[in-house]
């Protein structure tokens, strides 16, 4: 069946299958492979993405479901600031979030990333300076074998006041 | 999987179409989409409720709130009327899946999936809550303690569906309490909980309603514990036994998260705790 949507911003129109998860949608047919596939059974976070503004398991979201919806994954992120200046030619910026996970060493493998910084714009969207226990809220849903979460913790922290600064 | 996908644009089309074998609801699909991977869901056709305006309501209502059966559990949480007039609901909530599930699933699922372990089921039990059961003839009412059969079991017949819960605005002296105990904190499926609302009087409780989840085939009210507590004051010996009671009320089974030993131990000891911690 054919579903629309606009995905980081675009619009597009697309043939899926009816049981399709919008977690392949992404990553098989349209080659958004940033959004990972953990567990795939909504355990792990690793495949976070945003639909109309809220944090969701994106193995768990059947394709045709997001018909007519607003997308947002990982790919969006680092694009929404990868033009808005003309000498930064074709060289993708880093979202505040992106750049805060680096900075502060939040990142090993790397494979929880996008899911962990997926659930942070989330966060932040609504809430611009959350405490620690609304920051543990948001990223309950994320799960890494990596950091430790203490890397984690405070790069969200350092993305938040990235950010407000940023305003 | 060659499942037929339908988006339900109107409650006449939801009736329409659940008269077709093999039709299956889908709203938020955390539990559903997992089931059907692991092909433990024989359905024909999947009618997608999850953009049914008419069942995403939360109203208020003469001394009841009525929550549509696709409202999701981030939508109750977040509603003022919820947190302000039963905190319980939204108290209990809080710790259902995680942000990601909470945004997706909605309470309607979760009550018609009939885990042993639901967690909405446990709030609104002690709420009283009353399910709305809708079908081409009309609504029916049932209270949620005669829906929950067993595991996977409710009273909904086919043609049938859940439209929406109400609830009973209780009566603003209660104190809530929610007790969950798990492997982790987020995303676990409870090895049991415990909820209770709670009015003390004189240095007594005046009124006491408990519910536990994980302990029995379906979540369960604790009414011979309420019977056994209410004019009692809070002393060692009430406590005691209570707590003998509370493990008649139960019937645990062992499986892959806890034995049946460590449920009735743990049920017992929650009970104790709510009932040492409460405030005079
Ligand atoms: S892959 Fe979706 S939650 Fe793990
Ligand atoms: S960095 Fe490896 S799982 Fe998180």
């Amino acid at each position: 069946m054919k579903i629309s949507f606009t995905l980081n911003g675009k619009q597009i129109l697309v043939e899926a299958d009816e049981e399709t998860r919008l977690l392949d949608l992404l990553r098989e047919d349209l080659h958004h492979t940033g959004t990972k596939e953990g567990c795939g059974e909504g355990e792990c976070g690793a495949c976070t993405v945003l639909i109309d503004g809220r944090a969701v398991n994106s193995c768990l979201v059947l394709a045709p479901q997001v018909d007519g919806k607003e997308l947002l994954t990982i790919e969006g992120l680092s694009q929404s600031v990868s033009l808005s200046s003309a000498d930064q030619g074709d060289e993708c910026r880093l979202h505040p979030i992106q750049r805060a996970f680096a900075e502060k060493g939040a990142v090993q493998c790397g494979f929880c990333t996008p899911g962990f910084i997926m659930s942070t714009y989330a966060l932040l969207l609504k809430n611009s300076n959350p405490t620690d226990e609304q920051i543990l809220t948001a990223l309950e849903g994320n799960l890494c074998r990596c950091t430790g979460y203490l890397k984690i913790l405070e790069a969200v922290r350092y993305a938040a006041e990235l950010m407000r600064g940023n305003k | 999987m060659d499942e037929q996908y339908i988006k339900i644009g109107s409650v006449e089309e939801l009736l329409q179409s659940l008269q077709s074998p093999g039709a299956v609801i889908l709203c938020g699909g955390t539990d559903l989409v997992v089931k059907m991977r692991k092909g433990l869901l024989s359905a024909k056709t999947l009618l997608d409720i999850s953009d049914l305006d008419q069942l995403r309501e939360i109203r208020q209502e003469r001394g009841c709130i009525e929550i549509g059966a696709a409202v999701s559990f981030s939508q109750i949480i977040e509603e003022a009327i919820i947190r302000e007039q039963i905190p319980i609901l939204a108290m209990g909530l809080r710790k259902l899946g995680s942000t990601q599930i909470r945004n997706r699933g909605t309470i309607g699922g979760n009550l018609v999936n009939a885990s042993p372990a639901a967690d909405s089921a446990i709030p609104l039990l002690l709420l009283d809550a009353e399910v709305v059961i809708a079908d081409s003839t009309g609504e029916r009412r049932v209270q949620l303690e005669d829906f929950l059969c067993g595991p996977g079991k409710t009273v909904l017949k086919q043609g049938e569906f859940l439209s929406g819960i109400r609830v009973p605005i209780p009566d603003p002296e209660f104190s809530s309490f929610f007790h969950k105990v798990g492997r982790r904190k987020a995303l676990t499926i409870a090895i049991a909980s415990l909820g209770a609302l709670l009015r003390m009087k004189d240095d007594a409780i005046d009124e006491i309603r408990l519910a536990a989840g994980s302990v029995a085939p379906a979540p369960i009210r604790l009414h011979p514990v309420e019977t056994l507590l209410a004019g009692r004051r809070v002393t060692p010996q009430s406590v005691e036994q209570a707590r003998n009671i509370i493990r008649q009320c139960i019937s645990p089974i062992t499986d892959l998260r806890a034995t049946a030993d460590y449920r009735y131990q743990v049920i017992a000891d929650l009970l104790a705790r709510l009932l040492l911690t409460m405030p005079n």
